[in-house]
Formats: C-alpha cells, sequence, structure tokens
C-alpha cells in the first residue's frame, strides 16, 4: 500500500507520524529544526488548542506548541 | 594563564534545564542584575568560590535553544562566549547546563559553542528526574565521547555541585574542548570563503564560529556588530551561501542536519535505553485535562478569576494598612513642622502623600507576581499562552501576552514587567505599548464619583453598572485595533520571532525561587517610588503651591468676611486654599489651556484636574476637591464633592449660569480618564523596558487618542441631548 504524504496541519487524529519533508526557509521550522524536528523523525500530535490553532506535537521527549500555518509546511506519512 | 584577573565563567543552557536555579545555588545572594550595554536583555552576574579558594565571575546568560543568533538572547550569548560583547571578556569556561532528559536537544547548544573555542564543562541536570523515570546515562562514556567532564546534577537539592566545582576548577587548567564536527567540503569552503573576504581583506575580528553563525544562519545578528556595511557584506553573505547551495546543501537546513548527523552516533546507543520510556509522560496526561478544549478552558478562566479576585482580596487589608501608615506618617511629620507651612506642605502633600499614593500598589504587585511565579515555575505559563493564542494571533501578538494584559487591569505596572515573560522583543513591544489602555484599579475612583454624581441618580444601578462596564470595555476595543497598526508599522529593528514554544513538563514549584522573585521585583518597585516618583511628586506639587503671596489670602478673608460672614473657619481655610491654587502656576497654565478641553465640555477647574492628574490619575478627585473649595482631604464616595460638582456653574463665557458637569461632560471626562496615559509611574517603566522614545510617543500617543475620543463623547452627546 503506497504511503500518502500528509500536511501536518490537515492531521486530526492521534498516532505516530514521520517527517518526510520540511520547508527550511520558514523560521518556524529552521527553529524546530535545530530542536531536532529533521527528515525520517517520529512526531505524535498530542494537543490541539480550544480553536484548532496552534497545534503540539512531541518529539524526542520534548512537546513543542506550532502553530497551523506553520504546520502546513511539514509534510508526514502516518506509521501506526 | 593570567593571573592578575578574576577568572570568569559562562552559564549556557536550553531554558527550563535549572539552569538559573544552578546559578542561584552557586552565587547564593552574591548577584548583580544588570542589562546587557545597548539591549535590554538582562545581564546576570555573580561571585562563586571554587574548592581552592579562587572566586570566579559566573555570568547567567540568557537561556537559548541555539546560538542561531536571531534574537537578541542569543546574540548575547554568541557576543559573550566570542569574548565580543562590550562589557566582559571572553569566559575562561563555559558550564553547558543540559537536561537530561532532552539530552540531544541539548548538546547541540553544546556542540554550536564549542566552534566558538571556549573549554567546556557539562552539567548533566535534573539527574534525580532521569534516575526516578529509570532513565540510565552512562556519564563517564558520555564524557569519553565528548571529550570534556560530564557532571551528574541536580541543582534544586545542590546534590553535584561540589563535583562541578572541582571539575571546573580542573577544567580551568587544562581546558577541554567538545569534539567538533568534520564538516564537508563544501560547509568548509565557504567558511573559507568568509575567512578570507571578511577577516582577511576587512580586518573584522571573527572567531570560527562566529563564522559559522554568518554561514548558516540567515538573518543572523552577528552581521550587525561588523564594521563592514550592510550593502558590502550581503553580497558577501550570500555569496557563501550560494556556494554551500552549489555543493548539494540547503542552507537554512545544512546546520542541523549535519550537526545532528554527527551528534547522533555519539549518543544513538546512549539513548536508545531512553526510548524505552513510557510513551505517554504524566506531564501529558495532566494536559488531557488542561488542554482540553472545554475543560482546559474553564480549569483557565477559573484559575485567572481567583488570581486576580486574590489580587483585590489579599492585598485588600495590607494596602489599607499601607494607607494608614502613609496618613499617620503624614500627621506626625505635619506634626512637626506646623511652625513653617510651605516645608509641612511640600512633606506632607508632596512627598509622603505623592509617594504613599505610588506605594499602596506594592502589595497588589507583590500578589500577582506570586501567582505569575508559580505559574511560571510549574510550567502552566506555557499552556495558558497556547490556550489564548489564538485570540491574539491576528494582532501580531500571541498567547504569552495574556497574563500580562489582564494584570494591566489591575494595575498597568506589574502588567508592564510581567511582559519580561514573552520572548519574542516585537510582541513585547506592543503587549507594552496597549498594556496602558487596560483600564487600572486607579480609575476606579474617577469612575466611581461621575457615575455616582452623574448617572446613577437619574438612571439607576443598572446603567451605573452597564457605564462601568463600558469604561473598562473601551479601552480593550481599541487595545486590538491599535496592536494591528503597531504590528504593522513598528521600525525593522524591532524583529518578530517565530512562534513555536515549549510546553515544558510540569514541576513542583521552588519556593525559594519565588522568593528571591518577589524580592526582586518588590525592591525595584521601591527604588522607583523613592527616586522617579518622589521627584515628579515634588514638582507638580510645586506648581500647585506656588507663587502664594500672603495679600492674597488677606483679600480673600475680607470680602469673605463683607459678604458671607456666617462661613466657619474650616470653609475659609477652604476658600483661601482655592484662591491659591486658582493662581498658583498650574492654575494659571489650567486657564490657558483650557481652550485646548473646550471641545471636550471642561472649565479650567476640570483642566486643571486633567493636567495635575498628569502623574497619577487619582490625583484628580483631590485637585476637583480643593477647586471647588472643599479642601483637599476628600475621596470619590464624599456626597459634598459629588452635590458640589453637580451645582457647579460656568462662571464666564458663553455658557455662563449653566450647569459645567451634565451627562456629556462626565461621560467625556471618563473617557478621557479610560484612555489616556495619565501615570507617570508607567511611563517610567516603559521607559526602562524599552526606551525613553517609546515611553513619549506613547504618553503623546494615547493622551492625543483620549483627547479626541474625550471631545467626540461630548460632542455626539450635546448633539443627542
Amino acid at each position: 500500500m503506497p504511503i500518502l504524504p500528509m500536511r501536518l496541519d490537515r492531521i486530526k487524529k492521534d498516532g505516530l507520524f514521520r517527517v518526510t519533508k520540511l520547508d527550511s526557509g520558514n523560521p518556524c521550522i529552521a527553529r524546530l529544526m535545530t530542536m531536532g524536528l529533521l527528515p525520517d523523525q517520529e512526531l505524535r500530535l498530542t494537543h490541539e488548542a480550544p480553536l484548532g490553532d496552534p497545534i503540539a506535537i512531541e518529539f524526542n521527549g520534548c512537546q513543542m506548541s506550532l502553530r497551523i500555518e506553520d504546520a502546513a509546511r511539514i509534510e508526514v506519512e502516518a506509521i501506526g | 594563564m593570567n593571573t592578575d584577573r578574576q577568572l570568569s565563567v559562562a552559564l549556557i543552557g536550553n531554558p527550563n534545564t535549572g539552569k538559573t536555579s544552578l546559578f542561584n545555588m552557586l552565587t547564593g545572594l552574591q548577584q548583580q542584575v544588570g542589562n546587557y550595554a545597548g539591549v535590554t536583555v538582562e545581564k546576570k552576574t555573580g561571585t562563586w568560590t571554587l574548592p581552592n579558594g579562587e572566586r570566579v565571575d559566573l555570568i547567567d546568560l540568557p537561556g537559548t535553544y541555539n546560538l542561531n543568533a536571531v534574537s537578541l538572547d542569543e546574540r548575547v550569548a554568541v557576543d559573550v562566549l566570542a569574548g565580543h560583547s562590550a562589557d566582559a571578556a571572553p569566559p575562561d569556561l563555559v558550564i553547558v547546563v543540559v537536561d537530561v532528559e532532552n539530552l540531544r536537544r541539548n548538546l547541540y547548544l553544546a556542540s554550536q559553542a564549542s566552534e566558538l573555542g571556549v573549554p567546556m564543562v557539562i552539567a548533566l541536570n535534573c539527574w534525580d528526574v532521569a534516575e526516578r523515570k529509570g532513565l540510565q546515562i552512562d556519564s563517564k562514556l558520555l564524557e569519553q565521547r565528548l571529550g570534556v567532564p560530564v557532571v551528574p546534577t541536580v541543582a534544586r537539592t545542590r546534590r553535584g555541585t561540589g563535583a562541578l566545582a572541582e571539575a571546573v576548577t580542573r577544567a580551568l587548567e587544562t581546558r577541554p574542548i567538545l569534539v567538533r564536527p568534520r564538516w564537508p567540503e563544501a560547509v568548509m569552503e565557504s567558511l573559507e570563503y568568509l575567512r578570507d573576504e571578511l577577516i582577511t581583506q576587512r580586518g573584522e575580528a571573527l572567531r570560527e564560529g562566529e563564522l559559522q553563525r554568518l554561514l548558516f544562519d540567515k538573518r543572523s545578528a552577528v552581521a550587525e556588530r561588523l564594521k563592514t556595511t550592510a550593502p558590502e557584506r550581503e553580497p558577501i553573505l550570500r555569496r557563501a551561501r550560494e556556494k554551500l547551495h552549489m555543493g548539494g546543501y540547503q542552507p537554512d537546513a545544512a546546520e542541523s542536519l549535519l550537526r545532528y548527523r554527527f551528534l547522533n552516533p555519539l549518543l544513538n546507543d546512549i539513548l536508545e535505553r531512553q526510548a524505552a520510556m513510557k510513551k505517554r509522560s504524566t506531564s501529558e496526561s495532566i494536559d488531557q485535562l488542561l488542554l482540553h478544549r472545554v475543560w482546559g478552558l474553564l480549569v483557565f478562566v477559573g484559575m485567572m478569576y481567583v488570581v486576580f479576585q486574590s489580587v483585590y482580596t489579599w492585598a485588600g487589608p495590607l494596602m489599607d494598612l499601607i494607607e494608614g501608615g502613609v496618613g499617620k506618617l503624614g500627621d506626625f511629620a505635619g506634626g512637626f513642622l506646623t511652625a513653617t507651612p510651605m516645608l509641612q506642605s511640600l512633606v506632607v502633600d508632596g512627598v509622603i502623600g505623592g509617594v504613599g499614593a505610588f506605594l499602596v500598589f506594592l502589595p497588589q504587585i507583590l500578589v500577582l507576581f506570586f501567582f505569575i511565579a508559580l505559574l511560571e515555575e510549574t510550567g502552566y505559563m506555557a499552556r495558558a499562552a497556547f490556550l489564548m493564542d489564538k485570540l491574539f494571533s491576528w494582532s501580531g501578538l500571541n498567547g504569552k501576552s495574556f497574563v500580562p494584559l489582564l494584570s494591566s487591569f489591575a494595575c498597568a505596572i506589574p502588567g508592564i514587567l510581567a511582559t519580561r515573560t514573552i520572548s519574542d522583543p516585537k510582541a513585547r513591544c506592543i503587549t507594552i505599548l496597549i498594556a496602558p489602555l487596560m483600564s487600572c484599579s486607579a480609575r476606579l475612583p474617577v469612575y466611581l464619583l461621575m457615575i455616582g454624581a452623574f448617572i446613577e441618580p437619574q438612571y439607576g444601578a443598572a446603567i451605573a453598572g452597564l457605564t462601568l462596564f463600558a469604561m473598562h470595555f473601551i479601552g480593550v476595543l481599541l487595545a486590538g485595533p491599535l496592536a494591528w497598526l503597531l504590528h504593522r508599522s513598528l521600525p525593522p529593528y524591532v524583529t518578530s520571532q517565530p512562534f513555536v514554544m515549549e510546553l515544558p513538563h510540569y514541576r513542583v514549584p521552588q519556593l525559594s525561587r519565588i522568593g528571591h522573585r518577589l524580592y526582586k521585583c518588590g525592591s525595584e518597585f521601591i527604588i522607583r517610588a523613592g527616586t522617579v516618583i518622589c521627584a515628579m511628586t515634588i514638582v507638580i506639587w510645586a506648581l500647585l503651591y506656588f507663587p502664594r503671596p500672603p495679600e492674597l489670602a488677606e483679600a480673600v478673608e475680607a470680602t469673605a468676611a463683607e459678604t458671607s460672614p456666617a462661613l466657619s473657619p474650616a470653609q475659609l481655610e477652604h476658600r483661601v486654599n482655592a484662591a491659591y491654587l486658582e493662581q498658583s502656576f498650574m492654575g494659571r497654565f489650567g486657564r490657558t489651556v483650557q481652550p485646548i478641553f473646550a471641545p471636550a465640555g471642561y472649565d479650567w477647574k476640570i483642566t486643571i484636574g486633567v493636567l495635575a492628574s498628569f502623574p497619577a490619575r487619582e490625583i484628580i478627585i483631590s485637585t476637583l476637591g480643593i477647586t471647588y473649595a472643599l479642601g483637599g482631604e476628600i475621596d470619590e464616595g464624599s456626597d459634598d464633592l459629588r452635590t458640589t460638582l453637580s451645582k457647579a456653574k460656568w462662571e464666564s463665557g458663553p455658557r455662563a449660569g449653566e450647569a459645567v458637569f451634565n451627562l456629556p461632560v462626565a461621560l467625556s471626562i471618563m473617557v478621557f480618564f479610560a484612555l489616556c496615559m495619565q501615570c507617570g509611574a508607567t511611563v517610567a517603566v516603559i521607559a526602562k523596558e524599552l526606551h525613553w522614545g517609546w515611553a513619549a510617543g506613547s504618553f503623546f500617543g494615547l493622551t492625543a487618542l483620549a483627547w479626541v475620543a474625550a471631545v467626540l463623547t461630548y460632542q455626539i452627546g450635546m448633539w443627542l441631548a
């Protein structure tokens, strides 16, 4: 079964994902990359703020919040 | 090694690693807090005595995730480590405080710091938490691989600080450097190009690590330090990044990819055990409730309610105590000075009264800061910002503005001080500038007086309550668009930062740290009261007091004896005071300026009240009291002032004989006070936190806004009536 890449801002469900593509030109993404959010990194979507923005993701044992517009620049694939 | 200079050691680390706890532990209360030259980044230094008796300067650098020198904090960290900070020589050693649970990310910062060539010791902090979670890290193995001493510590219980001190003592001799990545050819070539252009040809003083910052970071703040002008250096930097790109590396991504590629093999077998930890942490489970879209919001609202209720109720008795104390002190001091009325008035009305009116806010500030410290230390503050972010993002602010703005409803000063928790300089600047629009408790007396005199008697309690609410709401209503405008128009040097925020693990707050913070903000507040505020009240007092020719009192008494001989001595004294006030500098100024306020419906007495209230808005009550010849000792509940106001008539001009105060005038006064920047203390705090230019801009801007709104209110009100 082919794995379809999804944009992180479209994901509404729990589960484990793997980063496939990042837009390093976006300053938020660049910041997350220095924290270890790189291609192939696994992450989980842990929380959504009341209006669905921002969202919180967990990777490498740390929880980071980012806004939906920035999450749109991250592509992931579901791995379970 | 140079022995005639005191050695210096810098502390660096990610936020929430316990770096500041470690700093406090090592230096005790021997700390100095200042600013780095030219920037509003807090500089904390202290003295640390090593086991061999040597005393070293310990510098606590701002907490930062990386050295990518985008924000001021990161730039300061790079400058200090590279020895290019204007106020310090390069440190002899850097202690990197590392959170064991986030080893990989924390070592990224250490790796960046090592490029600046500073010897290093690593403190593996929060060792106890790691042990509790069954996370075992072989610190000896890590030490071998990294090439620098690695010391497990628990800052909050002092564990490991002895070992750290010994490791630092030894490292100051051996000067160990953390292993550095071998950069691929493309990176080396680009760095070589920069070295040649900037160091060889233009004589810039740059370390290897700073060249890397210039190459890897898109808008590196390091560039601003160079002698080479922007038009000359920009093409060089662009060219270097192009070289990197041609070598097959995306310049923005290159460093993260390459540095983690270097770090991962060093850590992988050490971190494998970490991966076996349970999937969902305790913090995450707590957040299932606290970040829930319904329950999370309810808890948040409830918590804020408790906080602000406490600001009023807990602080109330203490404020009464201070007020009582100030009054007693005034009476006591006044008793000694009856022989010299001028000195008596200066001491009692000017210094004691004025400074006392400011000091009264100390309890509120301490209570509020207690809660802010508590929310921050536990880690909840980041959750509050997460929940509130959407409400603010459209105007260029972020969720971290919420608590400072809410605090400003009690008083703008603690609110503005609370903006220190906002890491984005642009959002912080905007929040500070709109904070005075939140209706603070000092405006309440003005509202209560006007509503009590002109709205409640005519329209009943319901409308009175609604008016009170409207006055609190008008500032908020204008603050949103103002923030949006500022966001669009702020000069480019106030940079905006990306909003990515860590939700740190919850932890039990340390009382000693909360106490430390309260002590710091309390003492700052008291020092301000003794200096700026004291000077300002004396000036206003003098303007209301002088000139004071004795003939005037005699003349007033003579007229009174003729026209109304039934006056009591107290009433007579009020009349004399009122006469003096009318021809005081402020009184004359009020008459001259009155035409400006005429479109808002103010007579010269209201104008004096408004002018005299610029140092502190509460002053209007006592000034109106003096001007309407009741004497200064009056408060907003006083029926006398209310009735006198409603009976006041225009003395001359086209409307002579008509009542001065009608509904539009009362509303216009309230609107003016709701929006105007009538608070010397706030102006001073803005100047301290931002810059005098901003303080002046904010003062004139808000005053103009208040004038326009007051005129509109009056004119529309008159038209409707």
